[in-house]
Protein backbone atom coordinates (compact mmCIF):
# COMPACT_ATOMS: atom_id res chain seq x y z
CA UNK A 1 0.00 0.00 0.00
CA UNK A 2 2.81 2.42 0.58
CA UNK A 3 4.57 1.94 -2.62
CA UNK A 4 1.28 2.30 -4.03
CA UNK A 5 0.94 5.45 -2.21
CA UNK A 6 4.44 7.34 -3.17
CA UNK A 7 3.69 5.99 -6.86
CA UNK A 8 0.85 8.23 -7.26
CA UNK A 9 1.78 11.11 -5.29
CA UNK A 10 4.22 11.12 -8.00
CA UNK A 11 1.52 10.88 -10.84
CA UNK A 12 -0.29 13.39 -9.50
CA UNK A 13 2.99 16.35 -9.24
CA UNK A 14 3.68 15.40 -12.57
CA UNK A 15 0.09 15.67 -14.57
CA UNK A 16 -0.26 18.92 -12.59
CA UNK A 17 2.74 20.26 -13.96
CA UNK A 18 1.44 19.25 -17.47
CA UNK A 19 -1.92 20.61 -17.16
CA UNK A 20 -0.46 24.01 -17.23
CA UNK A 21 2.05 23.81 -19.71
CA UNK A 22 0.95 23.34 -22.78
CA UNK A 23 -0.64 26.32 -25.36
CA UNK A 24 -4.05 24.24 -26.15
CA UNK A 25 -6.63 24.27 -23.62
CA UNK A 26 -8.59 20.93 -24.79
CA UNK A 27 -4.95 18.83 -23.62
CA UNK A 28 -4.76 20.84 -20.30
CA UNK A 29 -8.99 20.14 -19.49
CA UNK A 30 -8.01 16.20 -20.10
CA UNK A 31 -4.92 16.37 -17.72
CA UNK A 32 -7.60 17.91 -15.16
CA UNK A 33 -9.51 15.37 -15.43
CA UNK A 34 -6.73 12.69 -14.61
CA UNK A 35 -5.89 14.82 -11.68
CA UNK A 36 -9.17 14.19 -10.37
CA UNK A 37 -9.19 10.86 -10.98
CA UNK A 38 -5.83 10.36 -9.14
CA UNK A 39 -6.92 12.21 -6.45
CA UNK A 40 -10.09 10.06 -5.76
CA UNK A 41 -7.66 7.03 -5.50
CA UNK A 42 -5.70 8.46 -3.06
CA UNK A 43 -8.67 9.46 -0.81
CA UNK A 44 -9.54 5.91 -1.00
CA UNK A 45 -5.86 5.06 0.64
CA UNK A 46 -6.73 7.12 3.48
CA UNK A 47 -9.92 5.70 4.23
CA UNK A 48 -12.21 7.86 3.27
CA UNK A 49 -15.28 6.97 0.94
CA UNK A 50 -17.25 9.90 1.61
CA UNK A 51 -14.92 11.75 0.45
CA UNK A 52 -14.21 9.69 -2.73
CA UNK A 53 -17.37 9.45 -4.14
CA UNK A 54 -17.99 13.00 -3.77
CA UNK A 55 -14.48 13.75 -5.72
CA UNK A 56 -15.34 11.37 -8.40
CA UNK A 57 -19.18 12.47 -9.76
CA UNK A 58 -17.82 16.31 -8.89
CA UNK A 59 -14.44 16.34 -10.15
CA UNK A 60 -14.25 14.02 -12.86
CA UNK A 61 -17.72 14.22 -14.01
CA UNK A 62 -18.84 17.33 -14.03
CA UNK A 63 -16.74 19.98 -13.95
CA UNK A 64 -15.35 18.26 -17.09
CA UNK A 65 -18.37 18.84 -18.98
CA UNK A 66 -18.89 21.97 -17.67
CA UNK A 67 -15.03 23.12 -19.16
CA UNK A 68 -15.85 21.51 -22.35
CA UNK A 69 -18.66 23.70 -23.07
CA UNK A 70 -16.63 26.98 -22.77
CA UNK A 71 -13.84 25.82 -24.49
CA UNK A 72 -16.21 25.25 -27.40
CA UNK A 73 -17.38 29.01 -27.73
CA UNK A 74 -13.98 30.07 -26.92
CA UNK A 75 -11.45 29.11 -28.94
CA UNK A 76 -8.16 31.33 -30.03
CA UNK A 77 -8.48 32.10 -33.76
CA UNK A 78 -11.49 31.69 -36.30
CA UNK A 79 -13.98 28.48 -35.29
CA UNK A 80 -15.85 27.75 -38.41
CA UNK A 81 -19.30 27.58 -35.81
CA UNK A 82 -19.23 31.43 -35.15
CA UNK A 83 -21.25 33.86 -36.37
CA UNK A 84 -22.62 37.28 -35.89
CA UNK A 85 -25.63 37.06 -33.65
CA UNK B 1 7.13 15.41 6.51
CA UNK B 2 6.23 14.03 2.92
CA UNK B 3 2.55 15.13 3.11
CA UNK B 4 3.68 18.79 3.81
CA UNK B 5 5.96 18.85 0.87
CA UNK B 6 3.56 17.37 -1.33
CA UNK B 7 0.98 20.38 -0.38
CA UNK B 8 3.40 23.20 -0.95
CA UNK B 9 4.42 21.60 -4.02
CA UNK B 10 1.05 21.67 -6.08
CA UNK B 11 -0.24 24.66 -4.20
CA UNK B 12 3.08 26.64 -5.51
CA UNK B 13 1.89 25.17 -9.16
CA UNK B 14 -1.36 26.02 -9.24
CA UNK B 15 -0.40 29.89 -8.24
CA UNK B 16 2.00 30.29 -10.65
CA UNK B 17 -0.25 29.09 -12.90
CA UNK B 18 -2.54 32.18 -11.80
CA UNK B 19 0.52 34.73 -11.81
CA UNK B 20 2.41 34.32 -14.90
CA UNK B 21 0.11 32.48 -17.58
CA UNK B 22 -1.77 34.65 -20.15
CA UNK B 23 -4.99 33.12 -20.76
CA UNK B 24 -7.58 33.10 -18.35
CA UNK B 25 -9.12 29.42 -18.66
CA UNK B 26 -5.65 28.30 -17.45
CA UNK B 27 -6.47 30.69 -13.98
CA UNK B 28 -9.54 28.42 -13.83
CA UNK B 29 -7.50 25.14 -13.95
CA UNK B 30 -4.67 26.63 -11.46
CA UNK B 31 -7.48 27.74 -8.92
CA UNK B 32 -8.82 24.24 -9.32
CA UNK B 33 -5.25 22.85 -8.26
CA UNK B 34 -4.98 24.72 -5.61
CA UNK B 35 -8.21 23.56 -4.33
CA UNK B 36 -7.09 19.98 -4.71
CA UNK B 37 -4.35 20.31 -3.19
CA UNK B 38 -5.72 21.56 0.43
CA UNK B 39 -8.09 18.97 0.49
CA UNK B 40 -5.69 16.79 0.01
CA UNK B 41 -3.35 17.66 3.01
CA UNK B 42 -6.46 17.79 5.16
CA UNK B 43 -7.47 13.94 4.49
CA UNK B 44 -3.67 13.00 4.71
CA UNK B 45 -2.96 14.60 7.94
CA UNK B 46 -5.72 13.70 9.65
CA UNK B 47 -5.51 10.24 8.99
CA UNK B 48 -4.38 8.04 12.38
CA UNK B 49 -4.62 4.58 10.22
CA UNK B 50 -7.60 3.45 11.47
CA UNK B 51 -10.56 1.88 9.35
CA UNK B 52 -13.47 3.99 7.91
CA UNK B 53 -16.28 5.65 9.83
CA UNK B 54 -19.39 3.60 9.40
CA UNK B 55 -20.49 0.77 11.89
CA UNK B 56 -20.68 -2.14 9.82
CA UNK B 57 -21.35 -5.21 12.78
CA UNK B 58 -19.26 -5.05 15.41
CA UNK B 59 -16.22 -2.71 15.67
CA UNK B 60 -14.15 -1.10 18.29
CA UNK B 61 -14.88 2.94 17.68
CA UNK B 62 -11.70 3.64 19.31
CA UNK B 63 -9.63 2.68 15.95
CA UNK B 64 -12.18 4.22 13.03
CA UNK B 65 -10.63 7.65 11.47
CA UNK B 66 -11.89 10.84 12.00
CA UNK B 67 -15.52 12.13 10.58
CA UNK B 68 -15.16 15.68 11.02
CA UNK B 69 -12.43 16.66 8.31
CA UNK B 70 -14.10 14.84 5.73
CA UNK B 71 -17.14 16.20 6.69
CA UNK B 72 -15.68 19.34 5.72
CA UNK B 73 -13.85 18.53 3.10
CA UNK B 74 -17.06 17.24 1.44
CA UNK B 75 -19.09 20.58 2.20
CA UNK B 76 -15.29 22.50 0.40
CA UNK B 77 -15.31 20.06 -2.59
CA UNK B 78 -19.08 21.29 -3.59
CA UNK B 79 -18.38 25.07 -3.36
CA UNK B 80 -15.06 24.77 -5.73
CA UNK B 81 -17.40 23.18 -8.34
CA UNK B 82 -20.09 25.61 -8.19
CA UNK B 83 -17.62 28.78 -8.14
CA UNK B 84 -15.49 27.36 -11.17
CA UNK B 85 -19.21 27.11 -12.96
CA UNK B 86 -19.66 31.25 -12.24
CA UNK B 87 -16.38 32.06 -13.31
CA UNK B 88 -16.41 30.40 -16.40
CA UNK B 89 -19.57 32.17 -17.10
CA UNK B 90 -17.80 35.01 -16.64
CA UNK B 91 -15.41 34.42 -19.72
CA UNK B 92 -18.18 33.64 -21.63
CA UNK B 93 -19.59 36.88 -21.28
CA UNK B 94 -16.23 38.43 -21.54
CA UNK B 95 -15.43 36.45 -24.85
CA UNK B 96 -18.82 37.17 -26.44
CA UNK B 97 -17.74 41.29 -26.07
CA UNK B 98 -13.82 41.08 -26.86
CA UNK B 99 -13.31 38.41 -28.85
CA UNK B 100 -10.34 37.01 -26.65
CA UNK B 101 -9.05 35.30 -23.75
CA UNK B 102 -6.19 37.54 -22.97
CA UNK B 103 -6.31 39.62 -19.91
CA UNK B 104 -3.93 41.92 -20.68
CA UNK B 105 -5.37 42.38 -24.49
CA UNK B 106 -9.08 42.54 -22.24
CA UNK B 107 -7.75 45.18 -20.14
CA UNK B 108 -6.33 47.32 -22.92
CA UNK B 109 -9.62 47.43 -24.33
CA UNK B 110 -12.08 48.87 -22.15
CA UNK B 111 -11.24 52.44 -22.37
CA UNK B 112 -13.07 55.10 -19.78
CA UNK C 1 10.96 44.72 -18.86
CA UNK C 2 8.68 41.64 -18.45
CA UNK C 3 11.65 39.14 -17.60
CA UNK C 4 12.22 41.22 -14.71
CA UNK C 5 8.61 40.97 -13.70
CA UNK C 6 8.77 36.96 -14.22
CA UNK C 7 11.58 36.96 -11.96
CA UNK C 8 10.04 38.86 -9.26
CA UNK C 9 7.17 36.56 -9.20
CA UNK C 10 9.29 33.44 -9.32
CA UNK C 11 11.11 35.10 -6.17
CA UNK C 12 7.94 35.25 -4.00
CA UNK C 13 6.69 32.12 -4.88
CA UNK C 14 9.62 30.89 -3.36
CA UNK C 15 9.91 32.94 -0.34
CA UNK C 16 5.97 31.47 0.07
CA UNK C 17 6.80 27.85 -0.06
CA UNK C 18 9.79 28.19 2.42
CA UNK C 19 7.36 30.09 5.04
CA UNK C 20 4.87 27.30 4.49
CA UNK C 21 7.19 24.39 4.96
CA UNK C 22 9.12 25.99 7.77
CA UNK C 23 5.63 26.89 9.53
CA UNK C 24 4.37 23.77 9.20
CA UNK C 25 6.76 21.23 10.33
CA UNK C 26 5.73 22.85 13.70
CA UNK C 27 2.65 21.27 13.86
CA UNK C 28 2.98 17.84 15.77
CA UNK C 29 2.46 14.67 13.93
CA UNK C 30 -0.49 13.23 15.38
CA UNK C 31 -3.49 15.55 17.08
CA UNK C 32 -4.64 13.63 19.97
CA UNK C 33 -6.71 15.57 22.35
CA UNK C 34 -8.51 13.78 25.33
CA UNK C 35 -12.01 15.48 25.31
CA UNK C 36 -12.53 16.22 21.36
CA UNK C 37 -15.63 15.99 19.61
CA UNK C 38 -14.13 12.63 17.78
CA UNK C 39 -14.07 11.00 21.09
CA UNK C 40 -17.98 12.11 21.98
CA UNK C 41 -19.10 11.70 18.20
CA UNK C 42 -18.02 8.17 18.30
CA UNK C 43 -19.33 7.05 21.51
CA UNK C 44 -22.90 8.73 21.63
CA UNK C 45 -23.60 9.15 17.85
CA UNK C 46 -25.49 5.63 17.45
CA UNK C 47 -28.36 6.62 20.68
CA UNK C 48 -28.11 10.10 19.48
CA UNK C 49 -29.38 10.10 15.75
CA UNK C 50 -29.79 6.63 14.95
CA UNK C 51 -27.58 6.05 11.65
CA UNK C 52 -24.67 4.16 11.34
CA UNK C 53 -22.67 6.08 9.16
CA UNK C 54 -20.82 8.71 11.45
CA UNK C 55 -20.30 11.65 8.46
CA UNK C 56 -23.90 11.90 7.55
CA UNK C 57 -24.65 12.46 11.22
CA UNK C 58 -22.43 14.94 11.41
CA UNK C 59 -23.39 16.32 8.16
CA UNK C 60 -27.42 15.89 8.65
CA UNK C 61 -28.15 16.28 12.39
CA UNK C 62 -25.23 17.67 14.30
CA UNK C 63 -23.82 20.07 11.88
CA UNK C 64 -27.21 20.35 9.50
CA UNK C 65 -27.48 24.13 9.63
CA UNK C 66 -24.02 24.41 7.55
CA UNK C 67 -25.26 22.16 4.58
CA UNK C 68 -28.48 24.93 4.76
CA UNK C 69 -25.62 27.31 4.05
CA UNK C 70 -24.12 25.65 1.62
CA UNK C 71 -27.78 25.26 -0.49
CA UNK C 72 -27.68 29.13 -0.10
CA UNK C 73 -24.47 29.30 -2.15
CA UNK C 74 -25.43 26.67 -5.27
CA UNK C 75 -28.50 28.63 -5.10
CA UNK C 76 -26.81 31.90 -5.64
CA UNK C 77 -24.43 30.63 -8.30
CA UNK C 78 -27.41 28.90 -10.32
CA UNK C 79 -29.31 32.83 -10.09
CA UNK C 80 -25.88 34.12 -10.98
CA UNK C 81 -25.72 32.26 -14.37
CA UNK C 82 -29.26 32.07 -15.24
CA UNK C 83 -29.23 35.96 -15.45
CA UNK C 84 -26.38 36.03 -17.32
CA UNK C 85 -26.67 33.28 -19.97
CA UNK C 86 -30.68 33.94 -20.41
CA UNK C 87 -32.36 33.89 -23.77
CA UNK C 88 -35.56 33.60 -25.02
CA UNK C 89 -34.78 31.08 -28.36
CA UNK C 90 -34.53 27.16 -28.39
CA UNK C 91 -31.19 26.56 -28.84
CA UNK C 92 -30.52 24.45 -31.49
CA UNK C 93 -26.69 22.77 -30.65
CA UNK C 94 -26.52 19.40 -31.76
CA UNK C 95 -28.81 16.42 -33.86
CA UNK C 96 -27.66 13.86 -31.19
CA UNK C 97 -24.49 10.86 -31.83
CA UNK C 98 -25.07 8.36 -33.84
CA UNK C 99 -27.69 5.26 -33.97
CA UNK C 100 -25.13 2.70 -31.44
CA UNK C 101 -24.99 5.29 -29.10
CA UNK C 102 -28.67 6.46 -28.69
CA UNK C 103 -29.70 2.52 -28.71
CA UNK C 104 -27.16 1.77 -25.69
CA UNK C 105 -28.20 4.89 -23.71
CA UNK C 106 -31.80 3.66 -24.22
CA UNK C 107 -31.12 0.86 -21.74
CA UNK C 108 -28.71 2.39 -19.14
CA UNK C 109 -30.46 5.39 -18.45
CA UNK C 110 -33.12 3.87 -16.05
CA UNK C 111 -30.22 1.98 -14.16
CA UNK C 112 -28.53 5.13 -13.49
CA UNK C 113 -31.57 6.35 -12.32
CA UNK C 114 -32.02 3.67 -10.21
CA UNK C 115 -28.49 4.08 -8.90
CA UNK C 116 -28.99 7.46 -7.88
CA UNK C 117 -32.01 7.17 -5.64
CA UNK C 118 -30.47 4.06 -4.06
CA UNK C 119 -27.45 6.10 -3.18
CA UNK C 120 -29.48 9.22 -1.91
CA UNK C 121 -31.89 6.70 0.11
CA UNK C 122 -29.08 4.68 1.79
CA UNK C 123 -27.24 7.68 3.03
CA UNK C 124 -27.29 6.68 6.95
CA UNK C 125 -26.17 3.09 6.11
CA UNK C 126 -23.53 3.53 3.76
CA UNK C 127 -21.38 6.22 2.41
CA UNK C 128 -22.95 8.63 -0.13
CA UNK C 129 -25.90 11.17 1.20
CA UNK C 130 -27.89 13.71 -0.27
CA UNK C 131 -24.86 15.53 -2.24
CA UNK C 132 -23.43 12.68 -4.42
CA UNK C 133 -26.72 11.08 -5.25
CA UNK C 134 -28.03 14.70 -6.52
CA UNK C 135 -25.22 14.80 -8.71
CA UNK C 136 -25.85 11.28 -10.30
CA UNK C 137 -29.20 12.56 -10.75
CA UNK C 138 -28.35 15.91 -12.15
CA UNK C 139 -26.42 14.11 -14.55
CA UNK C 140 -28.99 12.18 -16.73
CA UNK C 141 -30.28 15.81 -18.00
CA UNK C 142 -26.68 16.14 -19.19
CA UNK C 143 -26.94 12.99 -21.13
CA UNK C 144 -29.52 13.89 -22.89
CA UNK C 145 -28.26 16.96 -23.85
CA UNK C 146 -25.44 15.32 -25.37
CA UNK C 147 -26.77 12.12 -26.88
CA UNK C 148 -29.91 12.60 -27.95
CA UNK C 149 -29.93 16.23 -28.82
CA UNK C 150 -30.43 19.56 -26.98
CA UNK C 151 -34.09 19.87 -28.81
CA UNK C 152 -35.15 16.29 -26.82
CA UNK C 153 -34.12 17.28 -23.00
CA UNK C 154 -35.99 20.62 -23.84
CA UNK C 155 -38.99 18.61 -24.09
CA UNK C 156 -38.52 15.90 -22.14
CA UNK C 157 -37.68 18.39 -19.06
CA UNK C 158 -38.33 22.24 -19.67
CA UNK C 159 -36.50 24.92 -17.31
CA UNK C 160 -40.19 25.23 -15.87
CA UNK C 161 -39.78 21.48 -14.57
CA UNK C 162 -36.41 21.94 -13.09
CA UNK C 163 -36.94 25.27 -10.99
CA UNK C 164 -39.97 23.48 -9.70
CA UNK C 165 -38.11 20.26 -8.64
CA UNK C 166 -35.17 22.90 -6.88
CA UNK C 167 -38.06 24.77 -5.73
CA UNK C 168 -39.54 22.24 -3.74
CA UNK C 169 -36.55 20.46 -2.55
CA UNK C 170 -35.21 23.66 -0.84
CA UNK C 171 -38.74 24.00 0.92
CA UNK C 172 -38.67 20.61 2.28
CA UNK C 173 -35.23 21.48 4.36
CA UNK C 174 -36.78 24.58 5.52
CA UNK C 175 -40.03 23.03 6.18
CA UNK C 176 -38.53 20.49 8.10
CA UNK C 177 -36.18 22.77 10.35
CA UNK C 178 -39.46 24.96 10.76
CA UNK C 179 -41.70 21.52 12.06
CA UNK C 180 -39.07 21.32 14.50
CA UNK C 181 -40.16 24.80 16.27
CA UNK C 182 -43.36 23.67 16.13
CA UNK C 183 -42.66 20.55 17.88
CA UNK C 184 -41.08 22.00 21.03
CA UNK C 185 -37.69 22.10 19.80
CA UNK C 186 -34.56 23.93 18.14
CA UNK C 187 -34.84 24.80 14.55
CA UNK C 188 -33.47 21.29 12.51
CA UNK C 189 -33.87 19.22 15.38
CA UNK C 190 -34.26 15.63 14.65
CA UNK C 191 -37.72 14.19 14.93
CA UNK C 192 -38.16 10.68 15.70
CA UNK C 193 -41.26 9.89 14.12
CA UNK C 194 -40.79 6.92 11.70
CA UNK C 195 -38.56 4.24 13.64
CA UNK C 196 -37.53 0.67 13.29
CA UNK C 197 -35.03 -0.31 14.63
CA UNK C 198 -31.17 0.80 13.96
CA UNK C 199 -29.87 -0.49 10.34
CA UNK C 200 -32.94 -0.74 8.16
CA UNK C 201 -33.87 1.75 6.16
CA UNK C 202 -36.75 3.74 7.73
CA UNK C 203 -34.89 4.93 10.84
CA UNK C 204 -32.71 7.63 12.04
CA UNK C 205 -35.58 10.22 12.23
CA UNK C 206 -35.36 13.08 9.43
CA UNK C 207 -32.18 12.37 8.19
CA UNK C 208 -33.45 10.29 4.81
CA UNK C 209 -35.93 13.09 4.16
CA UNK C 210 -33.40 16.01 4.49
CA UNK C 211 -31.03 13.66 1.77
CA UNK C 212 -34.25 13.88 -0.89
CA UNK C 213 -34.67 17.49 -0.19
CA UNK C 214 -31.00 18.43 -0.75
CA UNK C 215 -31.13 15.22 -3.60
CA UNK C 216 -33.64 17.05 -5.77
CA UNK C 217 -32.24 20.50 -5.11
CA UNK C 218 -28.27 19.87 -6.30
CA UNK C 219 -29.18 17.69 -9.34
CA UNK C 220 -31.82 20.07 -10.67
CA UNK C 221 -29.84 23.06 -10.26
CA UNK C 222 -26.56 21.55 -11.83
CA UNK C 223 -28.79 20.98 -14.67
CA UNK C 224 -29.70 24.24 -14.91
CA UNK C 225 -26.14 25.33 -14.95
CA UNK C 226 -25.20 22.76 -17.92
CA UNK C 227 -28.59 24.12 -19.89
CA UNK C 228 -28.10 27.62 -19.78
CA UNK C 229 -24.23 27.33 -20.55
CA UNK C 230 -24.92 25.31 -24.19
CA UNK C 231 -25.59 27.72 -27.32
CA UNK C 232 -27.03 27.78 -30.59
CA UNK C 233 -24.04 26.85 -33.11
CA UNK C 234 -26.31 25.71 -35.72
CA UNK C 235 -28.67 27.40 -38.02
CA UNK C 236 -31.93 25.49 -38.51
CA UNK C 237 -31.01 24.31 -42.31
CA UNK C 238 -26.99 23.58 -41.80
CA UNK C 239 -26.26 19.25 -42.15
CA UNK C 240 -23.51 18.07 -40.67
Amino acid sequence: MIILKYLLIIFLIATAYLAISFKEELISIIFLSIFSITLTTLYLIHNAPDVALAEAVIGAGLNTAIFMTVISQVREGKSIFREDD
Amino acid sequence: MINNLVFVILFLLGFYAILVKKNLIKMVIGLNIMEGAIFYWFISITDRGGMIPIINGTQVTSQMNDPVPQALILTGIVIGASTSAFLLTLIIELNKFTNSTNPDQIGGMIED
Amino acid sequence: MSKAKNIFKIIILSLLGITLLVHFNKLPLQFEYANSIYHHITNNAVKETGSLNFVTAILYDYRAYDSLGESTIIFGAVSGIVLLLSRKTLPVSSHGLSFIVKRTFGMLTPFIFLFGIYIISHGHLSPGGGFQGGVILGSISIIFSIVYGSEFDYKRYSPTTKTLLETSGALLFIGLGLLGIVMGGNFLVNLKILNSGVGSLISAGSIPFINIGIGFKIGAGLAIIFYSMIQKTFKEEVNL
